[in-house]
């Protein structure tokens, strides 16, 4: 069943920029699905339209079946938003923070009661509930707000780039708790992120966008190659040595396409270790003084460009 | 009813940060008690008997103007740290939202007044209307503090941040403030001036309080038309407040 679906979406500010260009996109019921883009690719334009908070230029929405704009109120009793700051009223303890939002969405006070329990201990959050929320770590903060916006069983949450500015540990253990809200409550899962690792590790479904405007839609397996490409890049002592040696690489090692960027020489390659240690043995062998060389994974900016310019980017999920 | 969580939340933010009531007591208090004994003396000489008592009128509403004005300033810390946005998104009205706050504001007025009240009875200040006076008193302050507190709510939706916020609020409060019966009686004003006093809603809402703390007799039809005017008011700037936050 289609959870979420949207078609040719558009919304252009007062101000007259256009954060999205007739944006479509499905997600299924129970998936993680994944936003992926860029700073101001319109993520968060398109998760207020699909929140209520704002309404769009033109296009359409429907959530679990019902439009978006006429159905607003019902769709608002089955949706949470955990946004990019945390929301949590710092004046009230962890249990009236909870408490409220189940008053909110007029949740009986007894099964509020025993669904903040079962929260509470879904998330780790028994050891803070003695503290007043203003002392708490931005980490627990995060974890209570999406405790709280559990609260109202939403059959859909949105989270607006859960993981943005979080240290490493932060980031694996809110990727366990997202898996945990799929399997353990049956939620589906909204997630904006700029993290192709993220996007990768997380999702049933991810939707590449750009300007405003999807570049593809798929599963992380039928974007593999995107997403997991490996690409080889060399390092020069300078930008006109790495220049001096992009053709005779690319004739030798018969590389299609390079790039230069600053002073490193850059390639996609099909089978990371076997044309590192071919690469490697090749600049040796021929006395080609570089500064290193090594794997590296590509940045949401390769995945763009390598989308772009690939004519047959129609990946069906 | 929805507007019953916003109002909970509202009164908890407030009993959390005590100092806002601190604050906007602080100075009609100093006016209740420094103010009206200094310039007490002088006013004997006008035919004023008990200058505290004829400026009380006015320093109610001005504790509830000061006290409205701090439920705008929820809006902005519940914005920066708090439940502001996530709320919009909830299964509420947006009414009631706006009630819930202005609600708030209108309850810390009553604490307020409540407090002066309780003061001011040191300096022989009586209600001579009796419980009828009172009962009046009541739904006067309580559409004072409605209007000014949707007022506040409607400002604070508007201005970038609480400094600019504090600026305007002051900017609107102070002259509704002097150019009223606040400080002097009316008679005494002519041309311009007391165009504009007589021009000031506030005016005729302090000349009914003061009515019903000096006077024995309820005069009801001007009661009645002061009422009509606030009510009107309170419709008004709750309106406003209501299309701000539609439009958030």
């Amino acid at each position: 069943m289609t959870a979420i679906c949207v078609e040719a979406l558009e919304k252009t500010y007062k101000n007259g920029v256009q954060a999205l260009k007739g944006l479509s996109l499905s997600v299924q019921t129970g998936e993680v699905f994944t936003l992926l883009g860029e700073n101001g690719a319109g993520k968060s334009t398109l998760i207020n339209i699909l929140t209520t908070y704002l309404r769009p230029t033109s296009g359409n929405a429907r959530m679990l079946g019902k439009d978006l704009y006429k159905n607003a109120a019902e769709i608002r009793t089955e949706i949470a938003c955990v946004a990019q700051r945390t929301s949590i009223d710092t004046h009230l303890s962890l249990t009236e923070n909870m408490m409220f939002q189940s008053k909110l969405y007029k949740i009986p006070k007894t099964e509020a009661t025993e669904r903040m329990k079962a929260l509470i201990v879904a998330f780790g959050l028994e050891r803070y509930m003695k503290y007043p929320v203003s002392s708490y770590s931005g980490g627990v903060k995060r974890r209570l707000d999406i405790a709280l916006n559990m609260m109202s069983n939403p059959k859909i949450l949105f989270m607006d780039e859960p993981t943005v500015g979080m240290d490493i540990q932060s980031r694996l253990a809110m990727w366990d708790m997202i898996k945990k809200i799929r399997s353990d409550f049956g939620t589906t899962i909204f997630l904006t992120t700029h993290y192709l690792e993220e996007a990768d590790q997380l999702s049933d479904s991810i939707c590449i966008m750009k300007d405003g405007k999807e570049i593809v839609q798929g599963t992380p397996l039928a974007l593999r190659e995107y997403l997991r490409q490996d690409m080889l890049q060399i390092s020069f002592a300078t930008k006109g040595q790495a220049k001096e040696h992009t053709a005779i690489l690319a004739q030798s090692l018969n590389i299609k396409k390079m790039e230069v960027r600053e002073s490193q020489i850059i390639f996609n390659v099909d089978n990371g270790l076997m044309e590192f240690e071919r690469t490697n043995r090749f600049l040796l062998d021929n006395q080609i003084i570089f500064t290193g060389i090594g794997i590296v994974k590509p940045t949401l900016e390769d995945v763009f460009i390598r989308l772009t310019s690939d004519p047959a980017k129609e990946v069906g999920s | 009813m929805s507007i019953l969580p916003i109002l909970y939340r509202n009164i908890k933010w407030r009993f959390h940060n005590v100092f806002t009531v601190v604050i906007t007591i602080l100075q009609p208090m100093l006016w209740l008690v420094l103010y009206s004994a200094v310039a007490g003396q002088s006013m004997q000489g006008i035919g004023i008997e008990n200058y505290t008592a004829f400026i009380f009128p006015g320093l109610v509403v001005l504790v509830s103007f000061s006290s409205c004005s701090s439920g705008g300033i929820m809006n902005y810390l519940m914005k920066t740290d708090g439940s502001f946005y996530r709320v919009l998104i909830a299964p509420i009205q947006r009414s009631s939202i706006v009630l819930g706050q202005i609600l708030e504001a209108v309850l810390c007025t009553f604490l307020e007044v409540g407090i002066m009240f309780l003061v001011s009875l040191l300096f022989s200040v009586k209600i001579a209307s009796g419980v009828t006076g009172i009962a009046f008193i009541i739904i006067i302050i309580f559409l004072s503090a409605f209007f000014m507190a949707g007022l506040a709510y409607a400002v604070s939706l508007i201005l970038p941040n609480e400094v600019v916020y504090e600026t305007a609020m002051n900017a609107i409060v102070l002259p509704i403030f002097f150019l009223s019966t606040a400080l002097f009686p009316a008679n005494t004003l002519t041309g311009g001036l007391g165009i504009a006093v007589n021009l000031n809603p506030f005016t005729h809402v302090i000349n009914a309080l003061r009515a019903l703390i000096l006077e024995s007799t309820v005069i009801y039809a001007d009661m009645i038309k002061v009422i009509i005017l606030l009510v009107a008011m309170s419709g008004i700037s709750f309106a406003w407040a209501f299309n701000r936050l539609s439009k958030e």
